[in-house]
C-alpha cells in the first residue's frame, strides 16, 4: 500500500502533489551543508512556530547560522518577544520578492540563494514553494517543517514532533 | 469654499429628491438625477467588447503585476499533453505563467457563466410571469437602480424585459472569453488576465441583472435599511414540523414553496430553511423562512436528518446530496437545469403521482423544472415523510460513537486530507475514551467545515462527519441566531449622506465581507473581523455565506451583530445587502459615488469611474473563506473597478494574486488631472488581491488597503490610526512602511505623532505634493 511503503515522502496533504519535479528528501546534515555552501541565505518563519518549544528552536536555528529572519502571519511579535530580530512580510509577499532576481534581499546585500521556510501554513507554503520553483531558477528552497513539501528543491520528511524535535535541536547545534 | 449639506439623517429619504439640492465641494458637486428617458451623452466604450478596456487592464497590471503560484505543474487540457510547465513550455507552446493565467480565466469564465445563468433563468422566467414590460422601480429612494448596466450598457434599463438584451450581451461575450481559452489561442499571460478582468466584470453585470430582477418582480426589499431581522441558525428549527430544506443559490423553487403553503393556508405547519444563497433570497422573499446557515453547514445538516425533502437548485451544493439524502431516507427534488443528478424529469407528470412516487420510493428524487409545482410536491411529500422519519434515528448515539472510534488505528491520514490540518485523529482517540470535547471543538463555528474528506480517507471507514454531527446536538438548541433579510442595493440618499466623508476619508473605509465558509479556523473569525471595523466607524457590509457567519456571533448579553448594529450605509452600519448576486450592489455603490458625489457620467464611461474608484473611494473586500470559481470571478470584477480584495490562505489556491510592489517607487506614478502634472503617488492601494495567511496578518492589511491618494489630511489621518492601532496590536510595532503613507505632516495621527516622526526621521523621510484629482488616466503609454 503506497501510504505506507512511501509515507514520509508523500506530501503531507497528499493532493499538493503538482507534478513531476519532487522535493529531495533531507536529513539535518543535508540541510545544514546547503545552508554552509549559501551565500545569501534567507530564513521564514510563519506563525506555526511561534509557541515554545518552536519559538526557542527557530531563535537557535537563526543564531547559529547567523541568518536573516522574515517572519510572516502574525508571527513577527512572538519573534520579538524573544528578542530575535526580523522583518515582517505577509507569505504571499515575501514569495513576490524572492521571485524578482533583482530584489535586494531583506539586508539589501543582493537576492538571496537559498530560502529556508519553518512554520508556515502547509497549503500556502506549498503555493508559494510552487511559485519559486517555477519563477525564481536562482534560488534554492528548503523546508524544515515536519511535513514534507513536494513543490520545495529540498525538505524534511512528514515526521512526529518528536523527531522534528530533534531534527530541529539538530540544526541549532543543541 | 466648502459648502455643507445639512446632514440628511432626520429628513426623509426623499428629501435630496424633491428639494433639488446641491452640494459643492471644491469642484466637486452634486448632480440632478437623470430623468427617465433623456438622452445622455455617451462615452467612449457602451458594451465593451473583450479588448476595449484592455489599455486599463494593462495600466492596473503594469502596477499589480500577476502573482502565480501553480497549484499544478502541468496542462491536461489537449492530446498532446500532459505537459510538464515546469521551466518548460507545453507541445502547443504556452508556457506556465500563461497556463496559470489561461486557468484563472477558465475559472472565472466558470464562474460567470454560473452567476449569468442564474440571472438567465430568473429573467426568463420572471417575464413569463409578470410580463417584458414590467417595471423595473427599486422605489422612491433609488434612481441609479442599475449603475453598472448604465455604465457598461450605456442605458438605463425600464423594464424587465430590458435586461434580456443585457445578459445576451454577457452571453455574448462569454462565448468569446471561453473561445480564448482553447488550445492555440491567447499566448500572453496578461492578456489571458485582461480577459480574466472582462470576465469578472460581466459576471458583476449578470449579478446585477439577477438581483435586480428579483428584487423588482419578488418585491424583495429595495434598499430598505430596515429589512426584518430573520431567524438563523439549527437552533430555530422546529424539527417536530415537516422540514424542507432548500440549498444552491435560485430562489424561485424556495418561493415556490412558501406561495404554496400561503396559498393553502399552511404557513404555520412547515419549516422552511435554506443553506447557502438560497436561504438568504428566500428569506428576502419571505421573512418566515429560516436561514440554517453558510455552506459549512451543509453535511452536518443533511446527516442530522432533520430536513425531509431537500430542494436543490443550483451551485454551490454537494453534488452526492442524493446519496447522502438517501442514506436518512430523505427525499431530493432537482429544479434547475444545472443540477438534475441523474433523476428522472416529472415537470409534466400530475402532482400527487409525483408525490406518490416519491414518497414510497420508486424514484430516487425527482426533478421538476417548473417552480410552482415544486411548492406543492415538495410540502405535501414533507408532510407525509415526516411521521414516518420521525421514528428513525440518524446518527449514532455517543455510546456507540465511543465504541466505533476504538477502531482507530491512529493512521493520522484524516488529520493530513483535512484541508486545515484539523486534529480529527486526536478527537476521534479523545472519543474512544469518552471525552467528546475534541469533536466539539471542530463542530463550534464550524471549524471543521464538513467537507467529509476525512471520512473517505479512513481505513476503518468511520462515519467521522457523523460524529462531529452528533457531539453538535448538545449545541444545536444554543444556535438561535439572527440576520437582517437582504436589503438589496444602498440608497442614492445614503451615497450622498456618506459620498463626501468616505472619498475625502473622514469615514475610513467601506469592508465588504463577501465569499464562501472556505474559512482557515471557522466563521467566528468573519464575525470577530466584521466586529472591529464596525466598532472603528468603518461602513460593512456583507454578502452570502459571510453575512450569515457575521449572524453566528453573539456578543456577552446574547445580541448578534445585526442586532446590535444598525442596517444604513453608514459609518458603523453593518449591511446585509443579500446574496451572492447581491456583490454587484457593492461594486455599485462604489460606483454611484462616482457619479452622485462627484458627477461623474455613468453611460459607457468605464474608465473614468474605474479610475475614480481606485484612487478615491476606500472600499476593500474580504473573501475570507472564498472557494468558487464565483469568487474568482466577483473577486476579479471588482478589481478591474479598482476595488481591492483580501482572501483567505485557501485563496492562494486559485493561482493568481495582483501584488503591487511598495518597493518599486516609480510604479506608483500618476497624474494630478487639476494640473496635469505626473508626480510620485504611493502605494494606495498596495495590491488588488492579496492572500493573507492569518486574520491578525490580514487586519492591519484591509485597513492599509482603505488608504487612498485622494484621502485629505484628516481623513489620512484617521486611516493611518487604525491602520497603526492594528498593526502595533498584531505586531507590537509600527508598521515599517508607515513613511509611504505621510504625505506631510498633517497627515500623522496626533495618538501616535511622537513615535512616527521617529520612523520617519530614522527612514529620512520627505514630505511630497499631494495631488488633487489622482489618477491614472493621461500616464505614459496612454
Amino acid at each position: 500500500m503506497i501510504k505506507l511503503s512511501n509515507d514520509r515522502v508523500i506530501p503531507w496533504q497528499p493532493t499538493v502533489i503538482a507534478g513531476p519535479k519532487q522535493a529531495l528528501l533531507v536529513t539535518p546534515e543535508t540541510a545544514e551543508l546547503m545552508i554552509r555552501k549559501s551565500k545569501r541565505p534567507l530564513l521564514v518563519l510563519g506563525p506555526l512556530v511561534k509557541e515554545e518549544p518552536l519559538l526557542s528552536l527557530a531563535v537557535g536555528i537563526a543564531e547559529k547560522w547567523d541568518l536573516p529572519v522574515v517572519t510572516t502571519g502574525d508571527a513577527y511579535k512572538a519573534f520579538r518577544e524573544k528578542d530575535l530580530d526580523s522583518v515582517a512580510y505577509g507569505a504571499i509577499e515575501i514569495v513576490n520578492l524572492l521571485k524578482d532576481p533583482e530584489w535586494v534581499g531583506v539586508n539589501g546585500e543582493g537576492q538571496h540563494d537559498l530560502v529556508i521556510f519553518l512554520g508556515c501554513i502547509y497549503y500556502l507554503a506549498s503555493q508559494g514553494l510552487s511559485a519559486l520553483k517555477h519563477y525564481a531558477p536562482h534560488l534554492k528552497t528548503l523546508t524544515i517543517c515536519k511535513f514534507f513539501h513536494s513543490n520545495a528543491d529540498a525538505s524534511f520528511p512528514n515526521m512526529k514532533d518528536e523527531e522534528w524535535l530533534k531534527y530541529l535541536a539538530k540544526m541549532a547545534g543543541q | 469654499m466648502i459648502h455643507l449639506a445639512p446632514k440628511p439623517k432626520d429628513m426623509k429619504d426623499d428629501f435630496w429628491k424633491s428639494k433639488d439640492i446641491k452640494i459643492s465641494i471644491g469642484e466637486i458637486e452634486e448632480k440632478d438625477t437623470k430623468k427617465m428617458g433623456e438622452e445622455v451623452p455617451m462615452g467612449p466604450t457602451p458594451k465593451p467588447h473583450v479588448t476595449d478596456l484592455r489599455s486599463w487592464d494593462m495600466k492596473l497590471l503594469d502596477r499589480y503585476e500577476p502573482f502565480y503560484a501553480p497549484f499544478c505543474d502541468m496542462c491536461c487540457l489537449c492530446t498532446f499533453g500532459k505537459c510538464d510547465l515546469t521551466e518548460k513550455k507545453g507541445a502547443c507552446g504556452i508556457d506556465s505563467a500563461a497556463q496559470q493565467a489561461r486557468i484563472v480565466l477558465l475559472a472565472c469564465n466558470i464562474g460567470t457563466a454560473a452567476h449569468a445563468g442564474h440571472a438567465r433563468h430568473l429573467v426568463d422566467h420572471l417575464i413569463n410571469d409578470f410580463g417584458a414590460d414590467y417595471p423595473i422601480d427599486l422605489g422612491m429612494n433609488i434612481d441609479i437602480e442599475a449603475p453598472l448596466i448604465r455604465t457598461l450598457m450605456g442605458k438605463k434599463p425600464e423594464k424587465l424585459g430590458d435586461l434580456r438584451e443585457v445578459i445576451s450581451y454577457v452571453e455574448e461575450q462569454m462565448s468569446h472569453l471561453l473561445s480564448a481559452c482553447h488550445t492555440g489561442q491567447e499566448g500572453s499571460s496578461l492578456d489571458f488576465e485582461s480577459k480574466a478582468l472582462h470576465s469578472g466584470m460581466m459576471d458583476d453585470l449578470a449579478r446585477e441583472v439577477g438581483d435586480i430582477a428579483q428584487i423588482v418582480a419578488l418585491n424583495m426589499p429595495k434598499g430598505d435599511e430596515n429589512a426584518p431581522l430573520v431567524e438563523l441558525g439549527v437552533g430555530t428549527i422546529d424539527a417536530k414540523k415537516p422540514v424542507v430544506l432548500c440549498i444552491g443559490h435560485n430562489v424561485l423553487p424556495g418561493a415556490g414553496i412558501m406561495d404554496y403553503l400561503d396559498e393553502t393556508g399552511q404557513e404555520e405547519d412547515l419549516e422552511v430553511c435554506g443553506i447557502c444563497c438560497a436561504a438568504i433570497d428566500v428569506t428576502r422573499y419571505n421573512d418566515r423562512a429560516k436561514v440554517v446557515g453558510p455552506l459549512s453547514k451543509q453535511l452536518k445538516f443533511i446527516r442530522s436528518g432533520i430536513a425531509d425533502v431537500i430542494v436543490v437548485d443550483e451551485q454551490c451544493i454537494r453534488t452526492d446530496v442524493l446519496e447522502e439524502a438517501l442514506n436518512k431516507n430523505c427525499a431530493v427534488i432537482a429544479t434547475t437545469d444545472k443540477m438534475c443528478l441523474g433523476l428522472p424529469d416529472m415537470t409534466r407528470e400530475d402532482t400527487d403521482k409525483i408525490v406518490s412516487k416519491l414518497v414510497n420510493k420508486e424514484i430516487p428524487g425527482a426533478l421538476i423544472l417548473d417552480s410552482e409545482k415544486v411548492g406543492e410536491v415538495s410540502v405535501k411529500v414533507a408532510k407525509i415523510l415526516a411521521p414516518e422519519r420521525e421514528k428513525l434515528k440518524f446518527l449514532p448515539e455517543l455510546d456507540e460513537i465511543q465504541k466505533m472510534a476504538s477502531d482507530c488505528t491512529e493512521c493520522g491520514w484524516c488529520n493530513r486530507v483535512c484541508p486545515n490540518s484539523k486534529p480529527m485523529m486526536e478527537a476521534v482517540v479523545a472519543a474512544s475514551k469518552g471525552d467528546f470535547s475534541k469533536l466539539q471543538e471542530l463542530y463550534e463555528y464550524d471549524v471543521c467545515y464538513s467537507c467529509g474528506r476525512c471520512e473517505q480517507e479512513c481505513e476503518r471507514d468511520l462515519p467521522l462527519m457523523d460524529f462531529v454531527t452528533k457531539v453538535g446536538e448538545h449545541f444545536v438548541k444554543d444556535e438561535k441566531f439572527s440576520i437582517r433579510a437582504g436589503r438589496g442595493p444602498v440608497q442614492d440618499v445614503e451615497i450622498r449622506r456618506v459620498g463626501a466623508p468616505l472619498v475625502l476619508g473622514d469615514i475610513p473605509g467601506v469592508i465588504a465581507f463577501v465569499g464562501c465558509s472556505n474559512y482557515p479556523d471557522g466563521g467566528k473569525e468573519v464575525a470577530e473581523m466584521a466586529k472591529e471595523f464596525l466598532e472603528r466607524n468603518y461602513i460593512v457590509v456583507a454578502t452570502g455565506c459571510g453575512a450569515m457567519s457575521i449572524g453566528e456571533y453573539k456578543d456577552e448579553e446574547g445580541k448578534t451583530l445585526y442586532e446590535q448594529y444598525s442596517g444604513d450605509f453608514d459609518a458603523r452600519g453593518l449591511v446585509n445587502m443579500g446574496s451572492c448576486v447581491s456583490n454587484a450592489h457593492i461594486s455599485g455603490a462604489c460606483i454611484k459615488i462616482a457619479n452622485i458625489f462627484a458627477k461623474k457620467p455613468l453611460e459607457g464611461n468605464f474608465e473614468e469611474i474605474a479610475d475614480y474608484i481606485l484612487n478615491r473611494v476606500g472600499a476593500c473586500g474580504v473573501a475570507w473563506g472564498a472557494y468558487s470559481q464565483k469568487a474568482a470571478a466577483i473577486a476579479t470584477g471588482v478589481n478591474r473597478w479598482g476595488i481591492p480584495v483580501v482572501i483567505g490562505p485557501h485563496g492562494s489556491k486559485y493561482r493568481r494574486l495582483y501584488l503591487g510592489r511598495a518597493d518599486k517607487k516609480d510604479n506608483w506614478k500618476i497624474k494630478d488631472l487639476r494640473t496635469g502634472k505626473i508626480m510620485d503617488g504611493e502605494p494606495a492601494p498596495e495590491h488588488l488581491i492579496y492572500a493573507a495567511e492569518t486574520v491578525e496578518e490580514s487586519m492591519p492589511m484591509i485597513a492599509k488597503l482603505c488608504i487612498r491618494p485622494n484621502d485629505t489630511a484628516k481623513g489620512r489621518q484617521i486611516k493611518l490610526n487604525h491602520y497603526i492601532d492594528l498593526y502595533k496590536r498584531y505586531f507590537g510595532v509600527l508598521p515599517p512602511d508607515i513613511n509611504l503613507f505621510v504625505r506631510n505632516d498633517k497627515d500623522i495621527p496626533i495618538t501616535h505623532k511622537k513615535e512616527v516622526k521617529d520612523l520617519l526621521e530614522e527612514v529620512g523621510w520627505e514630505p511630497r505634493e499631494i495631488p488633487q484629482e489622482p489618477s491614472l488616466m493621461g500616464l505614459d503609454g496612454d
